[in-house]
């Protein structure tokens, strides 16, 4: 199941090195396409690809997939960038520092990965302290929460590191106000000040008012992001954002990159997520890890023991399904293993035990609920738009 | 789906498809228990099951969505389009206006169909492309298309769908055989079907029908300037018209008989105004039209 071990992961190179793609074949072009577009990397191939002036040389039938998710890349990155400059002037003068976290920040950053995507939230990270006046000021703005019981209320203000999602009638996406990048209940506590003292402010106006995190920090909140979730079904994206991160990184600063994120993982408690990047990268996209780097890692994360399941039960939830396969036979066991792990991480047993008899009897559908739902767009209806949304 | 795709070529093995649609029954308690078919595309499931008694309408409901949702090579106005003499006829869709009977309609009396539900508008040298798929038609219009040609090849019933009773009208061979030829725009007619009424042809400014066609297309949004901008030429060139009727043979015949003249003004149109070489690249044309369409009254 090791991803080096057989060509089907090639292609994810081609989104480093587009010249790769000339020499596909037109069945070689329909796989990609299928797949990449599931995984949510086609338009990072389609942008890739034009800016190395070569999206003129693909087939056309494939071409013409490439210009219309790169299309409607850009549609969802417009919504974004409006979106958040809505938000900076709710925010206003206020004298906490905001910062842009994930796809957001990439594209604020205008870093490659940050071209392509198809954002469809805007995560944010303000000081736990000045929360609740971001919330107020963006509830002056327009922004609504969704309907909630008492529970879910509790659940968020106290064991949540980010306030209930929030939408705009205006805007097809969703704000995630964060005070942390994981629960303050969680095995792993960060100290969301450490982050936020590194992050600094973007320069440039179209993002005036907002800060990134710093450098180290957006690898490890990344890593943490992808193996802190609880499905990891499909999220080769999040690997090859990791990659990408990783040798940016280690392009900037030569040789001193690699100790000073392991010092930094160290320092924020998150060596676990990181030793588990740097273990699983490398197969899936040759990733130039320093093998020192890795022998650091493997010390300070996760135990022999833990590994010897962790690491194969990852692998197979991250390889994705070919197209008109069925999923394999061990994924649903290892998929059950991941899922156990991400709830006993996140909470205490003392508190997931009611919180899931909770949810089992007043029964979750996972949906959340707006008082106001988004009116839709000018004529077009709510059926057309709200699909755009899904995954 | 043989029967309604019968002129169809089938195309099992290698080969390019654009879209890989799978339709299944659903799996463990569902065999059993009021059974449902699932669809599948690419490995994943984007709709809730069907029931097992309709795959059709389920297949032919997911790839339209499909369509919509990815075909952003191409403005997707929401329409049915008929071709004649080379020209496009376009009718967009408007709330009960029967677009789809109308193009199945014209489509049975010497137009050649190219789609019951996308006008495919390929904004880099402003053909329509054919997104040809058997026609769904909807209640009432089954029993009226029937009338209209007794020996219409219309597929099973399905009754008691989402959108009522649903039956497929299968594309002519001829439609199939030039599926992969695309037409020039020619006309924008909006009909609208309305019950006892007088057959009404109404001249349309330009404004109007940009209205029509923008802001109901599937992704007018996600193309932004590039679908802006091949909107306007759209309204700009096509000569356009409000269709009132409630004889379908009235209207057939009007639409046939202002077909040459319509043709004929949109030429002359387009000679005014060709399409930019790219559609990157920002035009004097472009430019002209859309200050055009905004100093224009409302």
């Amino acid at each position: 199941m090791n991803p080096s071990s057989d060509d089907r992961w090639h292609w994810l190179a081609a989104l480093r090195e587009p010249e790769l793609a000339a020499r596909w074949s037109l069945g070689e072009w329909e796989r990609v396409i299928r797949l990449a577009r599931r995984l949510r990397l086609l338009g990072r191939l389609a942008e890739a690809l034009a800016s190395a002036g070569l999206l003129d040389a693909v087939p056309e039938p494939a071409a013409r997939h490439l210009v219309g998710e790169r299309r409607r890349a850009r549609f969802r990155t417009r919504g974004l960038t409006w979106a958040a400059e809505r938000v900076a002037t709710a925010l206003g003068d206020a004298a906490y520092p905001r910062v842009l976290l994930k796809g957001a920040a990439y594209i604020a950053q205008e870093l490659p990965i940050g071209r392509g995507r198809l954002p469809s939230d805007l995560d944010i990270l303000v000081p736990r302290e000045s929360i609740a006046d971001a919330q107020q000021r963006l509830k002056a703005a327009g922004w609504r929460e969704p309907m909630l019981d008492d529970h879910d209320r509790r659940y968020y203000h106290e064991w949540s590191h980010e306030v209930p999602p929030m939408r705009h009638r205006d805007h097809g996406l969703e704000l995630d106000l964060h005070h942390n990048i994981l629960p303050p209940v969680a095995r792993v506590k960060v100290d969301a000040a450490l982050l936020l003292a590194a992050a600094h402010p973007l320069r440039g106006t179209a993002w005036r008012g907002w800060h990134v995190l710093g450098p180290l920090d957006q690898v490890l909140h990344s890593a943490t992001h992808l193996f802190h979730d609880a499905d990891l079904t499909d999220r080769v994206r999040d690997l090859a954002d990791l990659d990408a991160l990783l040798r940016a990184g280690a392009a900037r600063e030569g040789d001193a990159f690699w100790p000073a994120l392991a010092a930094r993982a160290r320092e924020t408690g998150l060596t676990a997520p990181l030793a588990l990047t740097l273990w699983l990268l490398p197969p899936w996209f040759g990733t130039p890890i320093p093998p020192s780097a890795q022998r650091a890692a493997a010390a300070s994360g996760p135990g022999r023991l833990s590994r010897g399941w962790l690491l194969p039960a990852l692998r197979q939830v991250l390889t994705p399904t070919e197209p008109d396969a069925d999923p394999a036979w061990a994924r649903r066991p290892a998929a059950a293993l991941l899922g156990l792990r991400y709830q006993l991480t996140r909470m205490p047993l003392t508190l997931l035990v009611p919180h899931a008899w909770h949810k089992w009897r007043h029964g979750s559908d996972g949906a959340m609920k707006w008082d106001d739902a988004p009116r839709p767009m000018k004529v077009g209806d709510l059926k057309k738009r709200a699909p755009d949304r899904a995954p | 789906l043989r029967d309604v795709y019968r002129h169809f070529p089938f195309h099992p093995g290698p080969g390019w498809a654009d879209l890989h649609v799978d339709i299944d029954r659903a799996r463990g308690l569902r065999r059993w228990l009021r059974p449902q078919v699932v669809f599948r595309c690419d490995g994943q499931h984007p709709f809730d099951p069907f029931p097992a008694d309709s795959p059709l309408p389920l297949v032919e409901w997911g790839a339209n969505w499909l369509i919509g949702q990815r075909c952003n090579d191409h403005l997707l106005f929401h329409a049915g389009v008929v071709e004649r003499d080379g020209h496009a006829l376009i009718l967009p869709a408007l709330p009960g206006s029967g677009k789809s009977t109308l193009s199945a309609a014209l489509s049975l009396r010497g137009w050649r169909l190219l789609s019951d539900e996308f006008g495919a508008l390929d904004p880099a040298n402003d053909r329509l492309r054919a997104v040809l798929k058997p026609v769904a038609l909807k209640n009432e219009s089954i029993e009226v298309i029937r009338r209209w040609a007794p020996d219409a090849p219309i597929g099973p019933l399905f009754p008691k769908t989402r959108k009522g009773t649903v039956a497929h009208l299968a594309a002519s061979p001829d439609a199939v055989a030039r599926r992969h030829e695309p037409a020039l725009p020619g006309a924008v007619v909006l009909p609208r079907w309305q019950a006892g009424a007088a057959t009404q042809w109404r001249r349309l400014a330009p404004e109007e029908v940009f209205r029509a066609l923008a802001f109901n297309a599937f992704n007018y949004a996600v193309l932004a300037e590039d679908g802006f901008r091949a909107a306007v030429r759209i309204a700009r060139r096509c000569p356009a018209w409000q269709l009132v009727y409630s004889e379908l043979d009235q209207a057939a015949e009007l639409l046939a008989g202002e077909w040459p003249a319509a043709c004929a003004e949109a030429d002359a149109g387009s000679t005014a105004d060709a399409p930019p070489a790219s559609a990157d690249r920002p035009s004097a044309a472009g430019a002209s039209a859309s200050a055009a369409i905004a100093s224009s009254p409302r």
